[in-house]
């Protein structure tokens, strides 16, 4: 299968060139450096193709729009659980549309084939964490749309606006430590889109039900007392997500 | 400086389209990897470059008294390639300027400037990639390749898509590669067998 | 690789007889052994009180639930070894226990359905159990799901195996959220209700005669001794319903409760765990059926042989699909040495 068309002995080619070969391994990039320019790169390039953004944002008003009319002009009112049904309205809103646009951030890698180009170049923690800072900068601008929306389609009154804000924050957190990974698997894998919901939703239950909790909490203005337990359990499930994927995530990005 | 072959096997599902591969290349030496379409060139440069995992067999850098695998090899690979995208979105400066980053190298400016005048692509910089002809797309794939002067260069088809201009560029690369490390080139254009100091036909 | 196929010394070959009749005549016991259980669930254990013939599928339920359990820490640590190792058995040895797993979670939560209509009405009630196993379903169909979705062998390995080890992470949260996800369990285990005392609760006629067990409230009205039988009067007030009145007894003679009522409309029970006639003082609990189902020893040791069965019949049916698994290997490694036979 397999011959030598020239038989050159080794000792005259090497005589015939000066090479001179550097061998010191350059120093390696800082890994904060690395990660921003990952983190910037990426940026740049959604706010000129502004593809997850877009989409992102026309679920979170397609779906706040069906909602609101679906209640109807008059919110139940009188309805005992109603800060908890709209809390959970709202987290379903967010989880549906952060599946629409949570991926995109390494399919776009894999599509346009330049996953190699990176791959060659870059740590792959500094893959990881860029894409993470990304995909979470990119969630807590549809926080911010899809809380506005609701407090404005749907007269949600918010209690506590502090402990609503961070609630949302640290839900985003454990959202976005949960899903980078798994967009990076199903990147890898055909029929992506239905994949990563499929992949990402039963790790996503956990925190779901505290993050409801703990919004339905802020939406009645309890006090930090009650609401700091669900922001905790959130943290500590971002922290324990996180932690797996810094492990994982060279098995998942290798060729 | 080293690379070494041993064994290597590459499989694609029931098929084997490399069986057994062994070979030592130093310093100042090019191998060129010829044979027909699917007969595995393509696939064994991935393997040099670590975006593939061989069916068995091994492949080592040996640089400096460590020995390093292609996975951990990146920073000391060039890989110019069909299947190698770069950003369609930046410009060609921003590519450079990115891949220079995660590399962790500081490059200025006007050096970019330079490593884009030696591909062919002065003066357009600042225009973004999707703008590029095919060639020029292609000329950029070199400045990526060449941008952290890598002792392996590895080149997969590397004429294609460019004209004559590009083939003298090609010609350049490799000439300036046997004085700072090794290059494997992978082709089925007869014409650049000349580059070789050893020819591995597969199929 | 070829390890099961290949034995080359004679003997490795004498060994690898043995083994395998020693392998024949642990599958033979294991039939033998289930077959036992069987007929013990019908014919030897007793009736259990308020459930009848239902109480039987008890055996069977917990059992499958446990190997669903098992099988996805089996999976896990296959999954983990072959990260680590990056050997195709490994690989095979984890897609094995979860599809057997995946099998006896839908048969755990079969019979569990089933149960619950009979004994509390219900088919389904977000009960923590029942949400486990459902994520632990969904999971496992995740896996397959991506599993099918990828090509290359090696991918398909490796990002599996990444996914189970991740989606293993997020199982104690859920152990941890699910209980407060539900006001009430039907299991009988009282670590996962939600405020409730395991031990119940002791009020005092001339004290604190009223006290909250987990959301219902309990209020002791009189104690009344009727020959060995004392008999307690208990006003219940649970949210959203009227407040009932109770009257659970205790059989001094032999120190356990004797009559247990069960609540309006819902087959919770009220119990008398203890009675202090001298201080006025009894321990009241609010009991699902089938909470003292395993107090019978006939019961009990049937139970323990039922999970010790099944046990062994997931470590054997994982260990037979993954030898099928690594035999399929085989043969496409030989197709891909010597060709397809033609």
């Amino acid at each position: 299968m397999i011959d030598s068309d020239q038989t050159t002995s080794e000792s005259t080619l090497i005589a015939k060139n000066n090479v001179q070969v550097s061998s010191l391994k350059p120093q390696a990039p800082s890994l904060a450096a690395a990660t921003l320019a990952v983190f910037r790169k990426d940026l740049r390039i959604e706010l000129r193709s502004r593809y997850a953004l877009n989409a992102l944002l026309l679920f979170a008003v397609s779906t706040v729009v069906a909602i609101s009319l679906g209640l109807g002009p008059i919110a139940p009112r009188d309805n005992r659980d109603l800060k908890l049904i709209q809390a959970a309205l709202m987290w379903v809103a967010l989880l549906f549309a952060a599946f629409t646009g949570l991926a995109r951030a390494f399919v776009q890698e894999e599509d346009t084939r330049t996953a190699t180009a990176l791959r060659l170049a870059a740590p792959p923690l500094a893959v990881y964490l860029g894409k993470l800072l990304f995909n979470l900068l990119l969630l807590l601008v549809l926080d911010a749309v899809i809380a506005a929306l609701f407090i404005a389609m749907l007269r949600v009154g918010v209690g506590a606006p502090l402990m609503f804000a961070a609630v949302l924050a640290v839900g985003s957190c454990a959202l976005v430590a949960a899903t980078t990974l798994i967009a990076a698997i199903i990147a890898r894998a055909s029929a992506k889109g239905a994949l990563f919901a499929v992949l990402s939703f039963p790790l996503l239950i956990p925190p779901l039900v505290v993050a409801i909790r703990g919004t339905a909490f802020a939406l009645e203005g309890e006090s930090w007392a009650v609401g700091a337990a669900p922001i905790q359990v959130l943290l500590a499930y971002t922290l324990a997500l996180f932690v797996a994927s810094l492990f994982l995530f060279k098995s998942v990005w290798e060729a | 400086m080293q690379l070494e072959l041993a064994n290597i096997t590459i499989d694609y599902g029931p098929r084997r389209v490399l069986a057994g591969a062994s070979l030592t290349l130093r310093a100042g030496q090019v191998l060129v990897v010829a044979g027909a379409n699917g007969s595995g060139k393509s696939s064994l440069l991935r393997v040099l470059a670590g975006l593939q995992r061989p069916s068995a067999g091994t492949a080592t850098y040996e640089l400096g008294g460590a020995r390093y695998q292609p996975e951990d090899a990146g920073w000391l690979l060039g890989w110019v390639a069909p299947d190698l995208q770069l950003y369609r979105e930046l410009t060609a400066v921003e590519n450079l300027r990115f891949f220079a980053d995660v590399r962790g190298l500081r490059k200025t400016r006007a050096e970019l400037a330079t490593l884009l005048e030696e591909v062919g692509l002065a003066g357009r910089g600042d225009d973004a990639l999707a703008t590029f002809s095919s060639g020029m797309a292609y000329r950029l794939k070199y400045a990526y390749a060449l941008l952290h002067d890598p002792p392996v260069l590895l080149l997969d088809e590397p004429t294609v898509t460019l004209d004559e201009r590009g083939a003298a560029l090609v010609e350049r690369v490799v000439a300036r590669q046997r004085t700072r490390g090794l290059a494997v080139i992978a082709t089925n254009d007869s014409r650049e067998l000349r580059y070789g100091d050893y020819v591995l036909r597969l199929g | 690789m070829m390890a099961p196929f290949s034995h080359t010394a004679t003997g490795k070959k004498a060994a690898m007889a043995l083994r395998s009749q020693l392998a024949q005549g642990a599958k033979f016991l294991l039939g033998l052994w289930m077959a036992g259980v069987i007929v013990a669930m019908f014919v030897i254990i007793p009736q259990y009180e308020g459930l009848g013939d239902a109480g039987r599928i008890i055996i069977m339920h917990v059992p499958t639930a446990w190997v669903t359990s098992l099988a996805f820490v089996v999976s896990g640590v296959f999954s983990a070894l072959y990260l680590f190792r990056r050997r195709v058995s490994d690989d095979a040895s984890a897609v094995a226990a979860a599809e057997v797993g995946f099998l006896f979670c839908i048969l755990a939560t079969a019979t569990g359905a089933i149960f619950a209509q009979i004994v509390w009405g219900v088919f389904w009630n977000w009960d923590p159990r029942e949400t486990s196993i459902l994520v632990l379903l969904l999971i496992y169909a995740a896996y397959f799901a991506l599993r099918s979705a990828i090509d290359d062998d090696n991918r398909k390995r490796r990002l599996g195996a990444v996914y189970n080890l991740f989606a293993a992470v997020t199982m104690p949260f859920l152990l941890f959220v699910a209980p407060r996800l539900a006001d009430s369990s039907l299991h009988p285990n009282c670590a996962f209700i939600q405020g409730s005392q395991c031990d119940g609760i002791t009020l005092e006629l001339s004290g604190a005669r009223i006290g909250l067990l987990g959301d219902s409230k309990l209020e002791l009205k009189s104690l009344e001794r009727q020959g060995d039988l004392v008999v307690a009067d208990v006003n219940v007030t649970r949210p959203g319903y009227q407040v009932e009145n109770h009257r659970p007894s205790f059989d001094l003679a032999s120190g356990k409760p004797a009559d247990r009522p069960e609540f309006d409309g819902e087959q919770f029970m009220l119990a008398v765990e203890q009675v202090d006639l001298a201080t006025g003082t009894a321990r009241l609990n609010i009991e699902a059926p089938g909470s003292g189902l395993l107090g019978n020893s006939r019961t009990l040791l049937t139970f323990f042989a039922s999970m010790i069965g099944f046990t062994a019949l997931f470590v054997w049916l994982y260990r037979l699909r993954a030898q099928l698994l690594m035999g399929e290997e085989w043969l496409a490694q030989r197709e891909r040495t010597y060709g397809f036979p033609s």
